[in-house]
């Protein structure tokens, strides 16, 4: 079975000039973690995740500072939630994304999503366009299907 | 001179040249221009190997392995805790108690594990109290900088030196630490002046805003056995470290044996302690891409004393200052701390060991000559924002967190004016006062 057999055609994208406030509500809207970003010339230019919102909420040197907890929140935090309001999608998306294509294999996007920690996956086709998209849960239907078969 | 010696300093300066302007392909420079003194025969593979300091990259190893631990342990953010919790704040408390705690972090861990949890904590305290965090993350980075001259952990030029001149912990502390001290006094004293406007601004706010109680418990590093087991290790490692001179006599041992092995030892005990993670430590916190590229920089630089192009340099340095000490260490000094503030010290200081060395023959007392080097190259790293590494992490942090984004210009004033004062205390103690000579 191939990647175009399962992936989700319907993708619902953002914009990298849109408001990162009003993205994170559509992510909120439609419960999932992350969007694809899409200028206007149809590219794929970035994904807008949960995690890259989070990020930007905690200072960046909690991963090198070593191990501790937070008994209270940083006064940061606030103030960095506004920020967050009038800043841009493209901002904060992440710019290196991992695609794949129509034709690809799903134990090939499987592998794609475990070695490279991805959790949805845009799916691409020749021109560079995103034509679907492809979660974890995707995939693992679909080789359930075709164990079962 | 001979055609071996202009190559061996050919590529020794292409290499300078390649850390200045393509710092991402220095290790491929690096490998390059080894091969090259390899296949034309301007040195062997059993030299490049004597001269690659395996000595000084094990010590090394085995440090950042320490330091893994302690991270992971909870030790950096229980010193952030520390900070954090100090109460009745304000202006110049602040900066002499940053400006101490810094420079003394930085002689016990290196300069780069130091500054990043010194930035998070001014970090914090800068938000909490609403001020502008740059100017005194500059003040705690200035400060570590100094207090890396103070010890042989402090800086890896440190211990590269502390080996070529066969110089003890305790020298360092007799010698080096109370110079780094005067330094450090010095600097306060500058940036309570640079910055009086920001300080005091820090003391309003300190007084409106009123105790510091979300601070206080802002973060919390519980005192489990690991970070208790982590601080047993450091500490004994750091106690061998210090009394190595002492335990080599007494064991009959080669100088410095304990004081390269004690790190060795610890990071093997820990490798053992934690055995699943063992691999981890050394894949990924040992940095090998910085190792690789010290190990062939030492080589090339060894390549230049085996053709005997250092001792040519050193006649003409020696000419040049007439045979006195005194204007060798002013040339030592100043030309090391010029040339930091633009390149990589340990590139400088591997570059001038072999002449400090060549010295020998001209019946000199060296020891004056190795502290120029290592405060020159310790001190330089002040002056531009790219003089040393502690100062690169600290502004990517700050243009990171803030969108701040400090210009050269903005770190040369200050930069500079600290750089100055400090070297210049430096030469006139190494100059005037007999201790030194």
């Amino acid at each position: 079975m191939k990647i175009k057999e399962v992936m989700v055609r319907d993708v619902v994208s953002i914009k990298p000039q849109e408001n990162a406030y009003a993205a994170w509500q559509i992510l909120t809207n439609m419960q999932i973690s992350g969007l694809p970003v899409i200028n206007a010339e149809g590219k794929l230019v970035g994904m807008f995740t949960e995690k890259e919102i989070l990020a930007h909420m905690l200072p960046s040197y909690i991963e090198n500072v070593g191990k501790f907890i937070y008994k209270e929140n940083p006064k940061s935090t606030k103030k960095k939630f506004s920020e967050f309001k009038s800043m841009a999608v493209s901002e904060l998306m992440r710019r290196e994304v991992v695609t794949t294509t129509e034709d690809t294999t799903l134990c090939e996007v499987a592998r794609v999503m475990l070695t490279q920690k991805a959790r949805r996956i845009p799916v691409l086709d020749k021109s560079g366009a995103v034509v679907g998209m492809v979660a974890r849960c995707d995939v693992l239907k679909a080789l359930a299907g075709e164990s079962q078969e | 001179m001979s055609g071996y010696q202009s190559l061996a300093i050919a590529i020794f300066s292409a290499s300078i040249l390649g850390t200045l302007f393509f710092w991402d392909f220095r290790l491929g420079f690096a490998f390059l221009g080894t091969s090259i003194l390899l296949f034309t025969r301007t040195i062997d593979m059993e030299h490049v190997i004597q001269f690659a300091s395996l000595d000084v990259i094990l010590f090394l190893v085995g440090m950042m392995v320490i330091v893994a631990l302690l991270k992971e342990s909870g030790f950096f953010a229980w010193i952030v805790q520390l900070i954090l919790m100090i109460r009745r704040l304000n202006g110049p408390k602040f900066v002499v108690i940053i400006s101490v705690v810094s420079a003394v972090l930085s002689t016990m861990t290196s300069e780069v594990v130091s500054i990043i949890f010194m930035v998070a904590a001014v970090l914090e305290i800068c938000d909490y109290f609403e001020v502008n965090a740059a100017p005194f993350i500059i003040i705690s980075v200035l400060a570590t900088n100094i207090g890396s001259a103070a010890t042989v952990l402090g800086n890896p030029i440190g211990i590269l030196i502390a080996t070529k001149a066969g110089l003890t912990f305790e020298d360092f502390i007799i010698k080096a630490f109370p110079l780094a001290m005067v330094c450090l006094v010095a600097a306060i004293m500058v940036v309570m002046v640079w910055y009086r406007k920001a300080i005091a601004e820090l003391s309003v706010k300190m007084k409106e805003v009123g105790a510091n109680e979300i601070l206080i418990s802002l973060i919390s590093v519980p005192p489990g056995k690991n970070l208790k087991i982590s601080l047993a290790v450091f500490a004994v490692t750091l106690c061998f470290i210090s009394l190595h001179h002492r335990f080599e006599l007494l064991l009959q041992l080669k100088p410095n044996t304990i004081l390269l092995t004690a790190p060795l030892f610890s990071s093997g005990a820990i490798m053992i302690w934690k055995w699943q993670k063992a691999r981890e430590y050394i894949e990924k916190d040992v940095e090998w891409w910085t190792l690789l590229f010290f190990m062939l920089l030492f080589a090339q630089a060894g390549t230049l004393k085996y053709t005997g192009a250092t001792d040519v340099l050193a006649r003409q340095i020696a000419s040049v200052a007439g045979n006195s000490i005194s204007s060798l260490i002013g040339i030592v000094l100043w030309v090391s701390t010029i040339g930091s503030s633009l390149l990589d010290n340990v590139v400088l200081v591997a570059a001038f060991i072999p002449v400090i060395q060549s010295f020998q023959g001209l019946n000199m007392n060296l020891e004056p000559l190795w502290w120029a080097l290592l405060f020159g190259g310790c001190l330089g790293g002040n002056i531009t924002l790219i003089g040393s590494t502690a100062n690169i992490v600290a502004l990517g942090i700050i243009e990171k967190e803030k969108k701040m984004k400090v210009t050269f210009f903005q770190w040369f004033g200050i930069g500079a004016t600290v750089g100055v004062v400090t070297t210049s205390i430096v030469w006139l103690l190494l100059t005037v006062l007999p201790f030194y000579r």
